[in-house]
């Protein structure tokens, strides 16, 4: 088959601070008609260069230093301004990772589909996408449709003029896994139909596996390997690929993954928890509120000292609204949150230092958790000075030292601002900050998120190291149950502010009882493109919980929340007796 | 664990690079540079002023009244005959001096105000922008003139109705920059320590909004010097014989005819100024805002 992208030898700088960085050092590849190849590899190792490029695109301030990239038999910066705008939109295509941004806000979908031109009629084109009523949603602006909808419409919009090639860039990245999942499904089901070549850019090796049929890895530029899909998942060759997949957490790990040098696992088995373990937070029927809709609706769990909660959900779910409430950051609007030392009810201001102190946050983003301004020995100084754990400049000093060597970082970047440090780093230090205060109650908010995969091993492996040395009370909040099923000790999965199913990590794993966390595991990728998916796909169902008998008990606290099925042609069976219990 | 992974650049202190980036920043504006430099060429003669000439600004020399510029007066004498060059060059004291006090003053409270809103939001917020909203709506040179006509002259009371009629606009410009930094994760954290809203201010915020401040600063200080000749052309700001610019224009544009450096001469001494402050104000955001761009914050 022909190559209908070919790039050779391609190497590609970035000029900063009067010289040449290279971002992509003679990289090679190339792309079958009909064929999907997937670049794969962690931030900074130039995949989102390499895809701009075959549409002719360099981020200001980099240029092409040797090779070439032709597409369609073509030589994409050799062409003329107005050659290369025919071939963008005709012959390549491209969906950006936000499709949110990438909308204009103030135009309506139809209209702007119709912009990019092509002969295929909107509606046609919105009904390829799988998009409900599109007659009504082309007259709908961007801000009105879902994450998953925008994407949608970012794809019809590529198709628009039936290109030859499809560039997606990072095309799921922050959409939830269902979402996700429905997504990646179009973008297959387009492909085979149009008979698009696809070229996915992207870190989630779930993704690439589900994807692609060929995998190139990048690291810093380079070209690591290149094989077929399931020869690269089954019988990686480089090191550094053998230790991407291995940082992978998968949803059968039965404790945290410790990824050696050259990428060999070993399961490192769970913290044992003993009985006696104290209770550090407590909350019953925890009701919040924005406004007069309600983003969590009682909600209720314990959490031990020693103990890893974790709270799963998709966005929209009230997981982060609860761990804010707990922080003290929001006010609830009813049912009880209390710690050993004092009532969780009122916000941090209100609370006394001492119970302040010994509940902290630690946040997703780490890029915007530091104050750029300030050195990163200063973010850990200012909670030590503040709670009064030291007293004296020099002492604050030397405990500060003491903790980032504490959260396995070198003392010696104290005196780094922010931006001198890696996302890993950044997301330690934030860490560090919280254990300043000599905690007791750990609240991690998608503390991984924005991480990269080997990276997000490192740091999950050191909240574990600091749950089992200081006793923390841990909760754990992700959207990722490959993430959970590694750390948490108990699990807690919720659904639109209400919880579906609670149980410890085995048992909900063995046994998911409610259709959504079916759901939501028959949605995680893995990375392995010959997965059999944990949970079979699920029939709909509706919520059975009536006012006294809200659950279906699994045992050793396993807990499921009633729900009956619904069966596909929208009746709902009368006999509710029949189907109240839960089905394991 | 074995990642104690320190990148192989050299640690430098914090202080140090923020120094010598905003040093670095500067030099790569010309405008900025050129500005400051006029800017500073000014506080330089109005503070060296006696070495300069060694005519008294406030003498008067009857003999010598509205001569035209010669060796003996290099700009020629007023009416009164006093020389116009020594009274330009110690009219710099009285409009950098009170211009300097106002507009510290007033960026200053400007600054505290903007933040505690942006930080505080609620009815603090919308209770402040409506009363804000009122002042602002009353122009400038009318509710400076009423001040000063029920307070009284002199350089303090202009000093504060300066300050009662920029600082709105100071704190629009600075609660706009803040509200942009108060939802960073690093405010939240600070919150959720149950840190004062004024430690907060100190130490979160205005750190990372100082070149808004530093640029509303050089702004509004142009505008600030020429609120206050005018004030003085008016007869409401220095009271004769006071060397002063609009003061000068004010008495001697009579005689323009006669004597057109005496009018000139401050005209030209004050629009320097002026120009020279925006040129810094403008280099500065310029040079700022590339900046960001480049550090993608």
């Amino acid at each position: 088959m022909a190559s209908i992208v070919s790039v050779n030898s391609l190497s590609v700088s970035y000029r900063s601070g009067g010289r040449d960085v290279p971002v992509v050092h003679e990289v090679s590849w190339g792309v079958a008609e009909g064929r999907t190849l997937a670049l794969v590899g962690e931030s900074g190792s130039g995949k989102s260069t390499l895809a701009g490029t075959l549409l002719g695109h360099l981020r200001h301030g980099s240029r092409i230093t040797d090779g070439s990239v032709h597409v369609d038999g073509k030589d994409v910066f050799a062409l003329p301004a107005r050659e290369l705008r025919r071939l963008r939109g005709t012959t390549v295509a491209m969906v950006a990772q936000n499709a949110g941004h990438a909308l204009t806000p103030s135009m309506r979908i139809g209209r702007q589909i119709e912009e990019v031109g092509g002969d295929v009629p909107v509606l046609d084109l919105l009904e390829q996408v799988r998009l409900p009523r599109p007659a009504e949603l082309a007259r709908r602006y961007p801000h009105e449709l879902s994450g998953g909808q925008q994407q949608r419409v970012a794809i019809a919009m590529a198709i628009a003029a039936r290109p030859k090639v499809l560039v997606l860039d990072e095309p799921t990245t922050g959409l939830d896994v269902v979402t996700q999942r429905s997504v990646l499904d179009l973008i297959g089901a387009l492909r085979d139909e149009l008979g698009l070549a696809a070229v996915l850019v992207s870190h989630d090796l779930g993704v690439v596996a589900r994807m692609a049929d060929e995998v190139t890895v990048l690291r810093s530029g380079r070209v690591v390997e290149s094989a077929p899909t399931r020869r690269l998942f089954t019988a990686p060759q480089d090191p550094y690929t053998r230790r991407l997949l291995a940082s992978v957490p998968r949803l059968d790990d039965a404790g945290l993954a410790l990824v050696g040098e050259t990428g060999e696992r070993e399961i490192r088995p769970r913290a044992v928890l003993s009985p006696e373990a104290e209770v550090a937070v407590s909350a019953r029927d925890v009701t919040i509120d924005y406004g007069s809709s309600r983003a969590v609706h009682g909600v209720s769990f314990d959490v031990r000292r020693g103990e890893v909660l974790a709270l799963v959900g998709e966005s929209g779910s009230g997981k982060s609204t609860l761990a804010w409430t707990l922080a003290g950051l929001r006010t609830s609007s009813g049912g009880t949150m209390i710690h050993a030392s004092g009532d969780l009810a009122r916000l941090a201001g209100k609370r006394p230092l001492d119970l302040r102190r010994r509940v902290q946050l630690v946040f997703q983003n780490a890029d915007t958790s530091l104050n750029p301004r300030r050195s990163v020995g200063d973010a850990v100084r200012r909670p030590l000075r503040f709670f009064g754990t030291v007293q004296g400049r020099t002492q604050a000093a030397a405990r500060a030292r003491e903790l980032i060597s504490d959260v396995r970082l070198d003392p010696a970047l104290a005196d780094r601002l922010p931006a001198q440090l890696s996302g890993g780093q950044r997301q330690r230090i934030g860490i560090a900050r919280a254990l300043a205060g000599g905690p007791d109650v750990l609240i991690a908010d998608e503390i991984t998120t924005a991480l990269d995969v080997s990276v997000q091993a490192d740091v999950l492996r050191l909240l574990d190291d600091l749950r089992r040395e200081r006793d923390l009370a841990c909760l754990f909040i992700s959207h990722d149950l490959a993430v959970v099923r590694g750390i948490a000790d108990r699990v807690i999965v919720l659904r639109h502010g209400v919880v579906v199913e609670e149980g410890p990590t085995e048992a909900v794993f063995a046994e998911p009882g409610h259709p959504y966390t079916r759901q939501l595991m028959a949605a995680a990728l893995e990375p392995d493109p010959d997965a059999r998916p944990l949970a079979a796909d699920v029939a709909d169902w509706a919520d059975a919980a009536e006012p006294d008998s809200v659950w279906t008990d699994h045992g050793h606290g396993h807990r499921v929340r009633r729900w009956r099925p619904v069966t596909t042609d929208g009746t709902v069976p009368t006999e509710r007796t029949v189907t109240t219990e839960g089905v394991a | 664990m074995t990642t104690l992974d320190t990148a192989p650049v050299a640690a430098p202190v914090a202080s140090a690079t923020r120094a010598a980036r905003a040093w670095r920043t500067l030099r790569s504006s010309r405008t900025a540079l050129v500005g400051l430099t006029i800017v500073a060429v000014h506080v330089l003669i109005a503070l060296l002023a006696p070495l300069l000439t060694s005519y008294d600004p406030v003498a008067n020399d009857a003999s010598h009244a509205l001569l035209g510029p010669g060796w003996e007066h290099w700009a020629g004498t007023d009416q009164y005959g006093r020389d116009v060059l020594a009274r330009v060059l110690y009219g710099g004291r009285y409009a950098l001096g009170v211009s300097v006090a106002a507009t510290v003053l007033t960026v200053a409270l400007g600054t505290v105000v903007g933040c505690a809103a942006a930080l505080r939001g609620g009815w603090l917020d919308d209770v402040l922008g409506r009363v804000l909203d009122a002042v602002l709506s009353v122009p400038s040179i009318l509710a400076l003139l009423v001040i000063v006509t029920a307070l009284g002259t002199g350089p303090a009371v202009i000093v504060l109705a300066i300050a009662v009629v920029y600082v709105p606009q100071v704190v629009r410009v600075v609660r706009g920059a803040a509200l942009a930094v108060v939802p960073a994760d690093y405010v939240t954290a600070a919150r959720a320590r149950g840190e004062r809203t004024w430690s907060i201010l100190w130490r979160e915020i205005l750190p990372n909004i100082t070149d808004v401040v530093c640029v509303e600063f050089a702004m509004r200080a142009s505008w600030v010097v020429l609120l206050i000749s005018s004030l003085s052309f008016l007869g409401f700001g220095a009271d004769p014989p006071t060397p002063d610019w609009g003061l000068m224009v004010a008495e001697n544009r009579t005689a323009i005819t006669v004597v057109p450096m005496a009018s000139l001469a401050p005209i030209i001494a004050l629009a320097t100024l002026v120009v020279g402050l925006n040129l810094a104000a403008d280099g500065l955001s310029k040079a700022w805002g590339v900046d960001r761009i480049r550090e993608g914050s």
